[in-house]
């Protein structure tokens, strides 16, 4: 369980400083698919680095399993969406996944497991011996992933994971992501600006409003059953009800 | 556009086969354009000596070539051109060591690096040309004073090329790091520094090159051996084609040396450097 208690952040001074978040409050609990939704902006990064420890707060609690949070940790994974500058180009695709594990000092052979597990999880064991920069941008992300999954984390927090990527590969690692998902059950938070996005692989969506003092306007809890249709009547109204949630930012950012 | 593209597709067409073909045609032809230049140079060259400019001003290239015969086949050049290499090899060895280790530290550590940041800007354009007189009253003629010289012209460029390849360390491989449970002096250690390569090395070839451009006016000035003070040498004699010899040597030398380094580079770097071109 991740929870976010009233959580503030001010950059710079706290009078005169930029008042991002104000009082935002969420739980989510073991295993749940939660999108961070709203226009460039909204703070859903800042807060993704919140919870990640990467920046702190202030004012409110940040906790994991009942723990307050101070710092990154293993536990919480973070996923970049430039893969490319995330990842470490000069070692192979084989070694990028070992590195959090030698890390840990963990042995060869469980090293060895665990890579092979990762890579074929993520369909990339055909091409351990290549470098980063040899890969296409969705195998670089799916890259991301299986080296943060080797280091088996509660939570994975993803950062606009598919947003530089073109429509097909987009759908294709969406998909692949669900079913990563379905059989780790991990914990998992995804930021994101693309309504259809949210509405596809959340069990819940928290859409947040434009900065200063942003906040959940509101947080939706999609019904629709697995594996989602975007053309099917259910889901145009899920979108038609967050598209009127966003709607007064949109006026106002758009353009 | 996109339906046409899987993901094995992607990679080879990325990487493989520009390779391959590199081997064999890419490299054919601009090697061949390096003939065909070289040749209308010289046949330039040998024209307008004696038809344009008097022989004696410019000697033709197969003047020059004669000069340097019996020049190579004496060891004269081979002597020269050695203690110049050496004393660059010395010099550019020091610098670009000093310079690393003071600008991973620079680049990492904020204080260190606004107080030392203005008196760098301030003190790297003093040339090694200009810091030759200093360097004489300090070292002497003997070959500390080329040591420091070029150390000197080598120091500035370095640190300045670690320095920015420290701080441009991507963040999200900083924190991805940190995330897979590094240290400060993991993330250092094994992000950092690897990520810094690149920078470094176009630095230490900027170096090299201001070296070989450091060394001659040194040696012109204050030195009885190396090819600066062939040049000088042959110019009091008024000896033109000699001194066309020298600069010959100058020339080959920094070439040779150039090619060289990159060569290492690829062979013992390519890791860190494959991928600096993209991304």
């Amino acid at each position: 369980m991740l929870t976010i208690d009233s959580v503030t952040k001010i950059f710079g001074e706290p009078a005169t400083g930029y008042r991002a978040l104000k009082d935002v409050s969420i739980e989510v609990p073991e295993g749940e698919f939660l999108c961070l939704l709203g226009p460039s902006g909204c703070g859903k990064t800042t807060l993704m680095n919140i919870m990640a420890g990467f920046e702190g707060i202030n004012g409110g609690r940040v906790l994991l399993h009942g723990r307050p949070v101070t710092g990154p940790g293993r536990d919480r994974m973070m996923f970049f969406q430039d893969a490319g500058s995330a990842l470490f180009p000069w070692q192979t695709v084989e070694e990028n996944v070992q590195y959090g594990l030698k890390l840990q000092r963990i042995p060869a052979a469980e090293r060895r497991r665990r890579v092979d597990f990762n890579l074929s999880m993520v369909g990339l064991d055909e091409h351990r011996r290549k470098f980063p920069a040899q890969l296409s941008g969705g195998m670089r992300q799916r890259l991301q992933i299986a080296r943060g999954l080797a280091v088996d984390p509660d939570i994975l927090l993803m950062d606009e994971p598919f947003g530089a990527l073109d429509a097909m590969s987009k759908r294709r690692m969406q998909g692949f992501l669900l079913d990563i998902w379905q059989r780790t059950g991990k914990t998992i938070v995804f930021v994101t600006h693309d309504i259809a996005e949210a509405i596809l692989l959340a069990d819940r969506i928290a859409v947040m409003s434009v900065g200063p003092d942003s906040r959940f306007r509101d947080i939706v809890t999609i019904e629709i059953p697995r594996p989602r249709d975007p053309s099917s009547p259910g889901f145009g109204e899920v979108y038609a009800q967050i598209e009127r949630l966003l709607g007064h930012d949109l006026d106002r950012h758009e353009g | 556009m996109a339906d046409r593209i899987t993901d094995d597709e992607l990679t080879e067409g990325v990487a493989r086969r520009p390779r391959r073909r590199s081997l064999r045609l890419g490299m054919l032809r601009p090697a061949a354009m390096a003939v065909i230049a070289f040749s209308a140079f010289f046949a330039v060259w040998e024209f307008a000596s004696g038809q344009l400019i008097s022989p004696f001003l410019l000697p033709p290239p197969s003047k020059v070539a004669q000069t340097a015969v019996p020049m190579l086949e004496s060891g004269e050049i081979l002597r020269h051109a050695s203690i110049s290499l050496w004393r660059v090899f010395v010099g550019f060895t020091l610098g670009s060591l000093v310079a690393i280790v003071l600008g991973v530290i620079m680049g990492r550590l904020r204080l260190v690096n606004e107080l030392a940041d203005p008196v760098i800007e301030f003190l790297r354009y003093l040339s090694p040309t200009a810091m030759i007189p200093i360097a004489v009253i300090w070292f002497g003629i003997g070959e500390a004073s080329k040591y420091f010289l070029i150390f000197w012209g080598t120091v500035f460029f370095v640190l300045i090329n670690t320095i920015a390849g420290v701080m441009r360390t991507p963040v999200p491989r900083q924190r991805a790091a940190q995330c897979l449970g590094a240290s400060r002096l993991q993330i250092f250690l094994t992000v950092v520094i690897p990520s810094s390569v690149p920078f470094i090395v176009t630095g230490m070839r900027v170096a090299m090159a201001s070296s070989f451009m450091s060394i001659i006016p040194a040696e012109m000035l204050a030195a009885n051996s190396g090819i600066g003070y062939l040049l000088q040498a042959s110019a009091i004699m008024v000896q033109t084609d000699r001194i066309f010899v020298a600069l010959a040597t100058i020339s080959a030398l920094g070439f040779a040396t150039d090619r060289l380094f990159r060569f290492a580079c690829d062979r013992l770097l390519h890791r860190y450097m494959a991928w600096s071109g993209s991304n």
